[in-house]
């Protein structure tokens, strides 16, 4: 259960909107800031709030990318697919980060860091290939830039935009 | 009118009209697999290609998304066209299981038969195929989601077109998941619906699975008998055995669709202890022999006692071919007029509604969808009348305005103004309704007075007021008002006082406006066939009880269920010299009956009823009779031994073994039924030259008769304050006789909820879903609490569930003082 305060809040803004459900993304965004991550209780909780049922809850969040079903790493790491930075090298970026991390896309570190997944077009396709890691964006990626991104996230330094 | 060219052919159709249906109605049948008549286009599936030659469109376009205009040449035959959909049907075979040897839809699929039209052969894709989860949906529905090819027309049928919210798409892209958010029980009523219009075999019916390829099935257009709609359905049997219901179209009737109680119902045709060997006294007998003796010791008590110590007890289950029989030999052998009717309220209140119908009031449930506000009255559409409830979904899509005024904590899936308030209530506010609207009809007419307010006469409450001018307004700026009314639960004079503001709407509004929903599936036929003022079941007790009625020839009809006084009933019964039932189903009368004359389902004979609008809907047996073959053979290889008998065949219709005991001997050949139905029924007389695929209305033209308003003395609302009244309510499963012998409906019934207030609950101490008794004279009734604030304060809805015993609560309508309800102590 989110904390009273959470809850009273979110029920506040979705009273003020002018369709409750419009508020659903914003609603499953706050439950996943407070728990990591919407779990089936907390779709459960979020549908309540909003008066959606779960299953019209669960259309959203399994459509929408940035709303995550299972829990992921405390880094989101999403590489760019579409079209620039594919033809900008997206498969080696997205070799590298395999390689370096161990894990394939969908995964999660075993630590617990890191998470990996494809993500449609982040509008960075001037500095492509590009990627996003929590809120910051990267471009213009290498082998060697990512190396360093992963470094400075894994030794603990404060990453920028970090949730 | 757009008018164009479809493959050489020229047509004309309506504005509106997509290229699809054009097309279809020159008789070409444009592969299709997210179109669907009451779903209209979504443009999912591709499949429906063809090339625009000449027109406002040119090329290769879907043509389930453009309308039919004027000029427009079309060819479906085109090689692009041809070949894009070849393509089409390849791309979406790629990820198909092939599982069609084990798939119940293999033989009526859609995708079968598209991916032979499409020219789709040779598989060329090597890769994985995409696989997922099935969910468990219930009792009714399999699911088997690899063979889904992603036309949303389950997701559109479900949420849009009735009303139900947890089923859908999940995913994207090449997952898309077609399900619940959690295994479990799909919650709409009309979920079975899904076997039907799922293009390929997702949806299952489970209760057929893996009994019969369609070819192998006998199949017939069909009717439902599981409440007084009639809807139109497809039979099918094999093995001299029901093994499935689909939905028939109808446009006058049910649409395309059907409830989960229709679809779901047929398995008590198929019982093992349904009564199949007549029997006297207790041992077996021929049919001849049992009919023989029955007719015998019948026409000894006529004889010893006067003809009117035999009464005869029908049911509205029965056929019109039985009634109209049970009247033409109760006047013949001057026997007592067989009783339908449970109750003298029921068959009152039927009556009245039958009498105030005519041709220009009557509305079809088709009909009722286009109105653009709906007063319905004493009803409860998903328990009392499935389909009604779809219709009214219809309605209200299309931005009509919904009031119900009903005790009920009625749901429905649509939006509507609930005016909750208790039986007594309902004609009083009618009454007022009809009042101002039509003061307020006199003072435009008389132009140039003050406009007069509508004075609130009756004793009505004040806080009624303001919602009651909300309606009389609502009707006013209606173009096309509709009045809804239910015979169970309301007082014997509402269904006069809604003919009353029906008849005056049509005044107003030039359009027929009334829709009545009665007790059973032929209520209507029963009372056309009655003698007037008709007699209830209660009534013919009471004449056993003064030892006027000896014997007693029960025809389809079981007294148990519905007579509100067990013991009295077993008393009565007792006294009697002869006891005869006839029936199909195992019910308490024929284990106690003296002489017993099975008969057969409407599947194994046909037979006629008239739904509430007054539509004789007629149908031929599915098949033969007999006992069904796994029974015979125990579940193996049907029987070696070869004969010209058929087991369990000798049973006939209802109305055939009827008149045998009385003493017809020809009636297995000669007699003509439709002959006696018209004569017992001049209206029955156009059956003759109806083909059964028709259906035609018995209702009187308009304005020749003045509406004869019975004064009846309701009961007045219940004075005291310390008291419940009692409504006892129909529900969607449990309460209606023939489905309630389902295994599979009673398996996936929940439990009966008895409703009361909020504000009479918490006195109490009663809480939601708390176990709460009832203390009767006749014992305690035990069962789980429902509290609503949804609902009229002062009433205790119980449904008449078969779980239930609610016939202990003696005599209905009953108060219930509030010292007699108590929590009880179990969890
Ligand atoms: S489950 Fe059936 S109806 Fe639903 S999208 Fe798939 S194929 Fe179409
Ligand atoms: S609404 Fe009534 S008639 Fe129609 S399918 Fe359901 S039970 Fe049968
Ligand atoms: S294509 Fe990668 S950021 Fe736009
Ligand atoms: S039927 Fe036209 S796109 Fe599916």
């Amino acid at each position: 259960m989110i904390p009273e305060a959470l809850k009273r809040e979110l029920l506040e803004r979705t009273a003020r909107a002018e369709h409750p459900r419009e508020m659903a993304v914003d609603v499953m965004y706050a439950l996943q800031g407070y728990y990591g991550y919407m779990s089936d209780e907390a779709m459960e909780e979020a549908a309540e709030i909003v008066g959606m049922t779960p299953l019209e809850l669960e259309e959203l969040a399994t459509f929408y990318d940035f709303i995550y079903r299972r829990p992921v790493g405390r880094y989101v790491i999403r590489v760019c697919d579409s079209a620039v930075c594919w033809m900008e090298g997206y498969q080696s970026v997205v070799d590298h980060l395999t390689s370096r991390l161990g894990i394939g896309l969908g995964d999660t570190t075993a630590d617990g860091l890191f998470s990996l997944i494809p993500v449609c077009c982040i509008g960075y396709c001037d500095r492509a290939p590009a990627m996003l890691i929590n809120r910051k964006v990267y471009g213009e990626l290498t082998p060697e830039k990512i190396d360093r991104i992963l470094q400075k996230l894994a030794t603990g330094k404060p990453a920028a935009g970090e949730e | 009118m757009p008018r164009l060219v479809i493959d050489d052919l020229q047509i004309e159709v309506p504005e509106g009209t997509k290229v699809i249906e054009a097309a279809e109605r020159l008789g070409i049948m444009i592969p299709r697999f997210c179109y669907h008549k009451a779903l209209g286009s979504a443009g999912a599936c591709r499949m429906c290609a063809v090339k625009f030659i000449h027109g406002p469109f040119k090329g290769l376009q879907m043509s389930c998304m453009i309308d039919a205009q004027d000029g427009m040449v079309v060819s479906t035959t085109d090689e692009e066209a041809v070949a894009f959909r070849r393509q089409v049907i390849e791309w979406l075979m790629m990820n198909h299981p092939h599982d069609c040897p084990v798939c119940d839809e293999g033989g009526q699929c859609l995708l079968q038969d598209e991916t032979v039209s499409g020219g789709h052969g040779l598989r060329r894709y090597p890769g994985r195929k995409r696989t997922y989860h099935d969910q468990y949906l219930g009792e009714f529905i399999a699911h088997e989601m690899n063979r889904c090819i992603h036309c949303y027309r389950c997701s559109r049928f479900y949420q849009d077109f009735a009303g139900y919210r947890d089923l859908g798409p999940m995913q994207i892209a090449n997952r898309v998941y077609f399900g619940r958010f959690r295994d479990g029980p799909l919650e709409s009523p009309f979920a079975g619906n899904l076997v039907d219009i799922c293009p390929t075999g997702v949806y299952t019916d489970r209760s057929s699975r893996y009994k019969a390829r369609r070819w192998d099935l006998q199949r017939v257009p069909f009717l439902c008998i599981h409440c007084s709609l009639g809807c139109s359905t497809v039979a099918s049997a094999r093995y001299r055995e029901v093994v499935r219901i689909e939905a028939r179209f109808n446009e006058s009737v049910n649409g395309h669709f059907i409830c989960d109680r229709g679809r779901f119902a047929y398995p008590y045709a198929n019982l093992a202890d349904r009564p199949r060997r007549a029997r006297v006294d207790g041992e077996d007998a021929s049919l001849a022999e049992a009919v023989r003796a029955a007719s015998g010791r019948l026409d000894q008590i006529s004889m010893n006692a006067g003809p009117d110590a035999v009464a005869l007890v029908a049911s509205d289950r029965c056929s019109l071919e039985t009634l109209a029989v049970l009247k033409r030999i109760s006047r013949e052998k001057g026997w007592r007029h067989p009783a339908v009717f449970p109750r003298p309220d029921l068959e009152h209140k039927t009556r009245r509604a039958v009498s105030r119908l005519d041709r220009r009031l009557a509305v079809s449930m088709r009909e009722l969808e286009s109105a653009d506000f709906i007063l319905a009255v004493g009803i409860d559409p998903v328990h009392e009348a499935p389909m009604l409830a779809l219709a009214l979904r219809q309605a209200f899509r299309e931005d009509a305005g919904i009031v119900v005024m009903d005790p009920r904590p009625v749901s429905a899936p649509f939006d509507f103004d609930h005016v909750a308030i208790a039986p007594a209530e309902i004609g009083g506010c009618l009454s007022r309704i009809t009042e101002a609207l039509s003061a307020l009809q006199a003072d435009s007419a008389a132009q140039g007075k003050e406009t007069r307010r509508p004075e609130a006469a009756g004793p009505l409450r004040a806080d009624l007021d303001s919602r009651i001018a909300g309606i009389v307004e609502r009707l006013r700026g209606s173009r096309n008002p509709v009045i809804v009314c239910g015979t169970d639960i309301v007082r014997d004079s509402t269904p006069d006082r809604a003919a009353d503001l029906a008849r005056l709407l049509l005044q107003l509004k030039a359009r027929p406006c009334l829709f009545f929903v009665l007790p059973g599936p032929n209520s209507f036929g029963a009372v056309l066939l009655a003698e007037s003022p008709g007699r209830s079941f209660s009534d013919v007790v009471q004449d056993i009880e003064q030892g006027k009625v000896k014997a007693l020839l029960v025809v389809e009809s079981d007294p148990f269920k519905n007579f509100p006084d067990r013991e009295r009933l077993e008393r009565a019964l007792d006294r009697l010299d002869l006891l005869a039932a006839m029936d199909y189903l195992p019910t308490s009368v024929v284990g106690r009956a003296h002489i017993v004359l099975p008969t057969c389902t409407v599947f194994e004979c046909g037979g006629s009823f008239i739904n509430q609008e007054g539509r004789v809907q007629r149908v031929e047996p599915v098949h033969e009779g007999g006992i069904p073959v796994h029974q015979v053979s125990g579940g193996g290889h049907p029987p070696r031994v070869f004969s010209h008998e058929v087991p369990g065949g000798e049973i006939e219709a209802a109305w055939r073994t009827a008149l045998e005991v009385a003493g017809y001997t020809n009636a297995r050949d000669n007699l003509s039924i439709l002959k006696i139905m018209a004569e017992e029924h001049p209206g029955f007389a156009r059956c003759r030259d109806i083909p059964t695929s028709r259906s035609f209305r018995v209702l009187p033209d308009a304005g020749d008769r003045p509406p004869v308003c019975e004064e009846t003395g309701d009961r007045a609302a219940p004075e005291a304050a310390d008291t419940l009244e009692v409504v006892l309510v129909d529900r969607f499963f449990g309460t209606e006789e023939l489905s309630g012998y389902s295994p599979v409906i009673q398996n996936a019934d929940s439990e009966p909820l008895v409703f009361l207030h909020v504000r009479d609950a918490e006195p109490l101490g009663i809480a939601h879903s708390d176990w709460i008794s009832i203390a009767l004279e006749g014992g305690g009734l035990e069962v789980r609490a429902g509290v609503s604030a949804q609902m009229a304060e002062g009433v205790l809805v119980i449904p008449r569930h078969r779980l239930l015993e609610w016939q202990k609560l003696g005599p209905v309508p009953a108060q219930i003082p509030f010292g007699r309800i108590s929590r009880a102590g179990k969890e």
